[in-house]
């Protein structure tokens, strides 16, 4: 136990102290973090701006519907009467105004009849211009139109007609209890938990591996043995890796949250409201309830996964050979997350069901069933048998790994290593 | 008292046999040979006294008592392929490794200490492994197989890979632990370094042993009855004695002779002793390098 402790330490030292871990641990959230701000960030730069004001004249045929439009930030409008039945000269009167203005608008006398605006600049018209204006002025000709029917009461009539249906999903419990979950929710908590296992599993099962090939390559792996058990020199590195992958996982957390933090007061609150929205979603579903099995399930998946790169890792000398073996274990995981995306259609469906049971895609799919709820026995089932199966994989993996650790020189096929296993 | 007492152990793997059943006893505080041509099994047989892997049948005794896992607390050993991790400081090398065979903290670190100064390597305490030469790396390999102070030590291959100033360094120090009253097991097929350090020999070919026993006895056995003799007038031939020996080989100033059989060199002193003025008179042993030519070739025919 003492020596399982002291690999436990190196193998963690060894990963934490690298630059790279540093520059993972550190770049990564700060990414994460300015992917989800750049967009808010660019928004609220672009409305800041007070430089880029354009200024708009509108000549209004109508004399009446200028009105509508209303100041913005990055308009100001202008509003000019046009001459009575005659058609304005648009490029005349810019060139008269001359660079004082960005844009005219002009609004036609029949507009009613035949809805169209134009708008003349020598520069591109800004989308945000147009779509500006047609926010305003649709409403304004609607009203207009529906007044000129001289039908008493009809815009209240329209309003009433305009039907927005909303579907709500109400879930009984066993004793037939009302329970309102977000199904929306639900839905991103599992497929992000899932994806974690996804990303955590692939990426330090590839870590195990290349500390397994590099122990081979180094020839250090001998003198450790004979001081050692080779089932100690595995499990050390097993969870000394996941220790790692924890601290890993923590600093993301904290890094993204205190990131999260200082961007969201900066940006002025852009986008708490929609975090509280997520907060008050996910916590209409048993979030400590799911945790803890993705706990469970987390750990399960990752022994069985990170065994079964450690005992793989063993039988090839470089780390250029490893992929013969590393890419389908991958190709599971693959299929297990597509599995998992699928699922999220039909939480309940037959595929869904077995896909959660079944030792290499159960930490993945159950992750996306887990919100929706799932029975205690099929939950019982197939936590024994990943668990299960982990142990049969480490034990698998063992006795790959204590021989092959001591091969060298050769490319061993799947059906040599299968022949170390007796 | 035998310190390692290997009884009839076989090893296959895969279907072949790399121990084919091979005893062995290796008495306490000598130096010990395990000679053998690539491939014979000395590996092997030196993985199952570490407790790498398990022979398939046969006993491996250590004090008496067979192998326990806390045995290698007792073991000390550097195999042929040994490597470092490259990114670790020397220092915490070391200490990692004393203390994987049991070594507490603070006396890992001590003797580490103790042990660099000794190779004059203290300034590289901090530094890498990486940064190490490769003759550095292999005092800090040898370090980490002797710092616990094990009863048995075991060298595959010690040699190999070291430059003569540094091989001297380390025979001297290997001797040292013999003093110390270590067991030394000394796996090689380079016979020099055979003959300068090793009591006794086992010589294993093709999984078996072949041959056993005290190196100055097996060169008295395996002795062809060779003489080197030196004149005083080095132009004149040798006159023949066909009752008593014959011409091997003429060179400048010697003469080789093999006496025949049931022939003392008693006799062939006081008729050479008539004949010619002599300047020297040595029996030709064999060296272990052509013993074990001999031995393994005639094996193979």
């Amino acid at each position: 136990m003492k020596k399982l402790g002291l690999i436990i330490k190196r193998e963690y030292l060894s990963i934490v102290a690298k630059k790279s871990f540093l520059v993972m641990t550190f770049l990564i959230p700060i990414v994460i973090v300015l992917c989800m701000l750049i967009p808010f960030l660019l928004t609220k730069m672009n409305n800041d701006s007070a430089t880029e004001k354009q200024n708009v004249t509108i000549i209004d045929e109508t004399g009446a519907l200028a009105q509508a439009v209303k100041n913005t930030p990055l308009f100001d409008f202008v509003t000019l009467k046009g001459d009575d039945g005659k058609k304005t000269e648009a490029h005349e009167f810019y060139k008269k105004a001359g660079e004082s203005i960005d844009a005219i608008v002009v609004i036609p006398a029949n507009v009613l009849e035949k809805p169209e605006v134009t708008v003349y600049s020598e520069n591109t018209v800004s989308p945000a211009l147009l779509k500006h204006l047609e926010e305003c002025l649709t409403d304004t000709l609607v009203g207009a139109k529906i007044q000129g029917y001289n039908v008493p009461e009809l815009k209240k009539i329209i309003d009433d007609c305009d039907v927005e249906l909303e579907v709500n999903s109400v879930k009984w419990d066993a004793n037939g209890n009302e329970n309102s979950s977000s199904t929306t929710a639900a839905m991103i908590f599992g497929m992000i938990l899932s994806f974690i296992t996804y990303m955590f599993v692939i990426m330090y099962g590839a870590m195990i591996m290349n500390s397994v090939i590099e122990e081979k390559t180094n020839r250090i792996v001998e003198v450790i043995v004979s001081s050692c058990t080779p089932f100690q020199l595995m499990m050390g590195k097993i969870i000394g890796v996941a220790l790692v992958g924890l601290t890993q996982f923590a600093l993301w957390v904290l890094i993204i949250g205190a990131v999260m933090g200082i961007t969201g007061l900066s940006v002025g609150g852009v986008g708490t409201d929609g975090i509280g929205a997520i907060l008050q979603a996910i916590s209409s579903i048993n979030i400590t309830y799911i945790l803890i099995c993705f706990v469970i399930y987390f750990i399960g998946g990752y022994l069985l996964y990170a065994s079964l790169f450690a005992g793989f890792g063993s039988a090839v000398d470089q780390a250029s050979d490893a992929s013969q073996f590393s890419t389908p274990i991958i190709m599971i995981m693959l299929i297990a997350l597509y599995a998992g995306m699928a699922c999220m259609e039909n939480p309940n469906g037959s595929m869904a069901l077995w896909c959660s049971i079944i030792p290499f895609t159960s930490p993945i799919v159950m992750m996306v069933r887990l919100p929706y709820g799932v029975p205690f026995a099929q939950l019982a089932l197939s936590i024994v048998l990943l668990y299960g199966t982990a142990a049969l994989m480490i034990w698998f993996s063992a006795r790959i790994y204590r021989t092959g650790i001591l091969l060298y020189g050769k490319k061993h096929s799947v059906k040599e290593i299968f022949k170390w296993l007796k | 008292m035998n310190f390692i007492e290997i009884k009839d152990v076989v090893k296959q793997y895969d279907g072949h046999l790399a121990l084919d059943h091979v005893s062995m006893d290796v008495p306490e505080g000598i130096i010990y040979g395990l000679l053998g041509p690539n491939g014979a099994g000395k590996t092997s047989l030196i993985r199952i006294i570490n407790m790498i892997t398990k022979p398939d049948s046969g006993e491996v005794m250590l004090g008496g008592k067979p192998l326990q896992p806390e045995d290698v607390a007792q073991i000390g050993y550097l195999p042929e392929e040994r490597g470092l991790y490259k990114k670790m400081k020397v220092g915490d090398h070391i200490v990692y490794l004393a203390r994987l065979k049991g070594l507490d903290k603070a006396t890992a670190k001590k003797r580490t200490y103790e042990w660099l100064k000794r190779f004059d390597l203290t300034q590289w305490e901090n530094k890498k492994v990486e940064a190490l030469s490769k003759g550095m790396q292999q005092k800090v390999q040898f370090i980490a197989t002797v710092i616990h102070e094990p009863r048995l030590l075991i060298f595959d291959e010690p040699f190999s890979g070291f430059d003569p100033v540094n091989a001297e360094q380390l025979k001297q120090e290997i001797l040292r632990l013999k003093e110390m009253g270590a067991t030394i097991l000394f796996s090689t097929h380079n016979m020099e370094s055979v003959e300068a350090v090793c009591e006794r020999i086992t010589l294993i070919n093709s999984a078996r042993v072949v041959l056993e026993g005290r190196v100055d006895e097996i060169k008295q056995t395996h002795k062809k009855n060779l003489y080197e003799i030196e004149q005083v007038q080095c132009r004149e031939p040798l006159p023949a004695c066909e009752n008593l020996y014959s011409i091997e080989k003429e060179t400048g100033h010697s003469t080789l002779i093999r006496l025949n059989e049931g022939v003392a060199s008693r006799d062939v002193i006081t008729w050479l002793n008539e004949h010619v003025e002599l300047a020297g008179f040595h029996e030709l042993l064999p060296s272990m390098n052509e013993i074990f030519i001999e031995t393994v070739k005639k094996l193979n025919k």
